[in-house]
């Protein structure tokens, strides 16, 4: 009974990972809104469409994640993956405002690809290594439900 | 309560390495740690693989913990993040002083240090590699220096035999504009200068004090070079960046007359070869041959339509135009690239170029701002890395 309870609020983790990224989204929006009120209205496409990382890549690909697997936490490899594509979402959301900055300014910056080449990579890997969770997780059907070591 | 259970992680020949997970029931949080087991008598290989075991355990164990990896990279990013703005916008990188190019020019055109090949030197910084290219109107200009006439000076207009500036300003477009008439008898009264006198990036001071230092009569704030790492950039005969920015630049000869360039067509190297004092490199072109260039829709990368602007234009050989507007202002809105363009085209330009705007456009003129300049931080100047003036020093 006790262990049925701990991954209840296990598997409420993938829904809370959801809440964040749709929280840190609205947030994108709000950062982009009050940098064009300061920058005299000039928006870059960059800093604009940075929310897209975290409502596609973030929110849109947990909730994918929870539908297929939702006992994917339990996987060994899945706190790698987790860790990998947050971070390489979290990079390549960075690299967006930077570049935006840099747009609005009218200047450029050999450090945007270094955040584009480090968030894709990061994305990438983690993604694969979330894959190859999901993967095994089918492999083991107790995994897949997610309700029982 | 807390519930303990063991279970058995790993081995390491003769050690055994337990994993211990303590569950509480009141938080419903597990967490674990390890427990070693070293038998004796291990060879010293075995006791590294042991060793090097247990810190990848603790490793794994450690980013195992929620949000520690988060904070983590979460910090090293926003390091990073921070690094990259500062780079970007205030750590100055001096590369060369505009004097000690000069001075690399006037080392390699005395017969006693030799020419190089390609008049290129070890700084970097590049010369005219053919003899043959015409210098300023040197006589000129050294008799003219030398002795400046004495000067009829108003708060809108300056002349003496050498140099006449009228300065008129003009209300349309809901925005208040400040049209410069200039008309010098030499090129060579038409130069440029660097922030600190120093080519490099993040190389900053305000219009008014560049000016200042080089006893201009007239000034305007240039193409802000140092805020880019593409250009072209060649100052009063040297090049000091040969880069393209694939844009449309504006180069002035040794005889004062403006044309417009492409770059990455011609190298500026071959530009300076051919007798360019100057090149500026921002944009858009706004006339050519006498020919508007922009529409309704020209706008510099990503701003507004309407702007605080500057522009330079040429109606006749050493007779220029130069438009400052304010903007960004409930008393000013600024002017578009077309309403620009057409001032110029109004006064009988040939040809006019937009350099940069917004709260670097400043118009200086016998020791004060004419215009207002807004940089979003209050109306006082934004220091910017170049000037072009009108001057004798």
């Amino acid at each position: 009974m006790y262990t049925l309870d701990i991954h209840k609020a296990k598997r409420k983790k993938i829904l809370k990972t959801i809440l964040v990224y749709l929280i840190l989204s609205v947030f994108a929006v709000v950062v982009d809104n009050v940098y064009a009120l300061f920058g005299h209205g000039v928006r870059s496409a960059s800093m604009s469409l940075m929310f897209l990382y975290l409502l596609l890549g973030g929110a849109l690909g947990y909730f994918l994640l929870w539908l297929i697997a939702p006992g994917v936490y339990l996987n060994k490899w899945y706190r790698l993956g987790y860790n990998l594509y947050n971070s390489g979402i979290a990079t390549l959301t960075v690299g967006g405002f930077y570049k935006g900055i840099l747009d609005i300014a009218g200047t450029e910056s050999d450090y945007t690809q270094m955040f584009s080449i480090l968030g894709w990579g990061m994305t990438a890997a983690g993604f694969v290594v979330l894959i190859v969770s999901v993967m095994n997780c089918y492999s083991k059907p107790e995994q897949q439900r997610g309700k029982t070591i | 309560m807390t519930l303990i259970f063991i279970k058995n992680a790993s081995d390491f020949h003769a050690a055994i390495i337990f994993r211990i997970y303590h569950v509480n029931m009141k938080t419903k949080k597990t967490n674990y740690c390890h427990l070693y087991w070293e038998a004796e008598g291990l060879s010293c290989a075995e006791e590294m693989d042991i060793h090097r075991g247990v810190f990848r355990m603790k490793i794994k164990q450690f980013f195992s913990k929620p949000y520690r990896w988060g904070v983590l990279f979460g910090g090293v990013l926003a390091i990073f993040f921070t690094y990259a703005l500062l780079d970007t916008f205030v750590i100055p990188k001096a590369l060369v002083s505009a004097e000690q190019s000069r001075d690399n020019q006037t080392a390699t055109s005395d017969p006693a240090y030799g020419q190089s090949e390609a008049g290129q030197t070890n700084s970097g910084i590049s010369q005219p590699s053919d003899d043959s290219v015409a210098e300023p109107s040197d006589q000129n200009t050294e008799s003219a220096q030398s002795e400046q006439a004495e000067a009829v000076i108003t708060d809108t207009s300056y002349s003496d035999e050498n140099i006449s500036i009228t300065i008129e300003t003009v209300r349309e477009y809901d925005t208040t504009f400040y049209v410069a008439d200039i008309e010098v008898s030499d090129a060579s009264y038409l130069k440029t200068a660097f922030a600190q006198n120093t080519y490099g990036r993040n190389i900053k001071e305000t219009t008014t004090d560049m000016a200042a230092e080089n006893n201009a009569i007239f000034a305007i704030n240039g193409d802000y070079y140092g805020f880019r790492d593409k250009g072209y950039v060649l100052r009063n005969g040297v090049l000091y960046r040969d880069v393209s920015n694939n844009a449309e630049a504006l180069m002035i000869d040794s005889e004062g007359n403006f044309s417009i360039v492409q770059e990455g067509e011609i190298s500026a190297q071959s530009l300076l070869d051919s007798g360019a004092m100057q090149i500026l490199s921002f944009g858009p072109v706004l006339m050519e041959n006498g020919e508007v260039m922009v529409t309704a829709d020209s706008e510099v990368s990503q701003s507004m339509r309407s702007n605080p602007r500057t522009a330079i234009g040429q109606i006749s050989e050493r007779h220029y135009m130069i438009i400052v507007s304010d903007g960004r202002t409930s008393e000013s809105a600024g002017l578009s690239l077309l309403e620009l363009a057409e001032q110029f085209e109004k006064r009988g330009c040939s040809t006019a170029y937009n350099l940069d705007g917004g709260g670097s456009s400043v118009m200086y003129f016998n020791g004060n701002v004419i215009n207002n300049p807004s940089n979003g931080r209050g109306n006082r100047e934004r220091e910017v890395s170049d000037i072009v003036y009108f001057g004798y020093s």
